[in-house]
């Protein structure tokens, strides 16, 4: 290798390192950090069948609803089509969503419309009145 | 006086010099129409919205508590704060028109071929930024529709596997729409998106006038044009100096520009301003019917439209794509459009279905 050649090769290595020190910080830089997994408790009226209640658990809007029959479930609100928040329809027992007019079922299945898949849902544990998320 | 000020500059800089060899030695075609006016019209509506976007900066605080307060006093307090913010509005959706005029105007004179295919391309480019303007824009005022506009646009990634949900959270900073992405939109907003749009404009003119105006597809002139082997000087059988024919022309449009501004703001204030747009966002609730801007309504329609998120959208960024390479697909050299009824039909088919479809969006 002649002295040309070994001075482009130099360049070569020392741009792509520069430029990927450079480039790595600023990807990781954008990427967000992820949120910490915590635990909500909340209470229930065991009678109050069919009842659902929305909060915030890990950033994600979240509904607990009481299936009749079939106990608690904690489903993300956030729709899987394009991220609108979905409403709890209680008389038609479904989830509503207003931007495109999808539909999921109370186990978070899709029903019908553009959702490619289902909800999210949440492990929860029932003690008494008591529904522990997380 | 002023004789000895313009004798002053004209000995430091050769001002006269360049005016008489760069402006009026700068040759335009005599039988031009409205639409070549278009182009300078869309850079006087930046510059309108640089000025009073910088007006607005001093009293707009990016914070997803004081955003939306910060926006109402601007509105209610500050004097003339709501003159500013209106012309801000108004013009940045004049300005999505314009350019959307510019481009279709420019396909159907044919304007695109060889040897303006780089300049078509930084024009679909600069569309797509301007597009980017509007997009991080509305979110800064963070109320109801700007909001959850933002949370459709932004979840449009995730689509796409492997990489559509890291590309989404990005974007936003997060998983959902938040303080992070108020800050990160303001700043693509105020800090990133200028400069990249002043490089593109600034190339496209470049381009402009490198290369010269196009000679309308109908005039007699047009037939005269060689075939482009190779750069050379653009000449033309009939033409006029840029200045000051065409320049005034150009500044005539511009006049007509703030009288449509003007009438907009006066008679119809709420056009751009739906009902959404006057509520605080609220994160832990959609809004019923909740829209984008009347640009973004006709891809939002066909997302509804069609069942598969990932089909709906790759349709879309490959129309994005064709549209911005165009010339070299349709690298044939016959300009006039009414001699290509086939190209003819499907463009007015096409332009019709964005038609129908942004009326769809809007009311259905």
């Amino acid at each position: 290798m002649d002295r040309r050649n070994f001075l482009s090769l130099l360049l070569s290595v020392f741009g792509t390192g520069a430029f990927v020190s450079f480039a790595y910080p600023l990807i990781r830089y954008l990427a967000p950090p992820t949120a910490n997994i915590k635990k909500i408790r909340l209470t229930f009226n065991k009678s109050d069948i069919g009842d659902a209640k929305e909060i915030l658990f890990q950033q994600t809007p979240t509904v607990i609803i009481n299936r009749p029959g079939k106990g608690y479930i904690a489903l993300s609100r956030v729709c899987t089509h394009l991220g609108c928040l979905l409403e709890y329809d209680k008389l038609q027992r479904k989830l509503v969503c207003p931007c495109h007019a999808g539909v999921f079922d109370l186990e978070g299945r899709v029903v019908s419309g553009p959702p490619p898949k289902p909800l999210l849902t949440f492990p929860l544990r029932v003690e008494g009145e008591d529904i522990t998320i997380g | 006086m002023w004789q000895k000020i313009r004798d002053g500059v004209n000995i430091r800089t050769g001002l006269s010099e360049l005016i008489d060899n760069k402006l009026k030695g700068y040759r335009v075609p005599s039988d031009t129409n409205i639409f070549y006016t278009i182009g300078i019209v869309t850079m006087a509506a930046y510059i309108v919205l640089a000025i009073t976007g910088y007006f607005l900066l001093m009293y707009y605080v990016p914070h997803s508590e004081h955003a939306f307060g910060s926006v109402q006093k601007i509105m209610t307090v500050i004097p003339f704060g709501w003159f500013v913010r209106m012309i801000h509005i108004v013009v940045a959706n004049l300005m999505v028109a314009l350019v959307f005029i510019h481009l279709v105007s420019i396909f159907f004179m044919g304007n695109y071929k060889k040897p303006r295919e780089l300049t078509w391309l930084i024009g679909g480019l600069v569309l797509l930024t301007t597009l980017a303007f509007c997009l991080s824009g509305y979110l800064l005022p963070w109320n109801q529709r700007s909001y959850w506009a933002t949370t459709i646009v932004t979840n449009i990634p995730t689509a796409f596997p492997v990489l559509g949900d890291f590309i989404a959270n990005t974007l936003r900073g997060g998983e959902t729409i938040s303080e992070i992405t108020l800050t990160r939109f303001f700043s693509l907003h105020v800090g990133f998106l200028p400069p990249v749009f002043l490089i593109l404009v600034g190339l496209h003119m470049f381009l402009v006038w490198r290369i010269g105006l196009s000679v309308p597809p109908l005039s007699s002139s047009a037939k005269e044009e060689k075939p482009w082997t190779g750069y050379r000087p653009v000449s033309y059988s009939k033409s006029y100096p840029f200045y000051p024919n065409f320049l005034l022309k150009e500044v005539s449009m511009v006049m007509i520009f703030f009288v449509v501004t003007f009438f907009l703001i006066t008679f119809m204030p709420m056009l751009f301003l739906p009902e959404a747009a006057n509520m605080p966002a609220d994160p832990l609730k959609t809004p019923p019917h909740i829209k984008p801007e009347w640009y973004f309504l006709a891809p939002y329609q066909m997302l509804k439209m069609i069942p598969n998120k990932f089909f709906g959208i790759s349709i879309q960024l490959i129309a994005i794509v064709i549209f911005l390479f165009w010339p070299f697909i349709d690298s044939g050299e016959e300009r006039n459009i009414l001699k290509r009824p086939l190209i003819l039909g499907v463009s007015l088919i096409l332009l019709a279905a964005w038609f129908v479809l942004t009326v769809m969006g809007r009311y259905s």
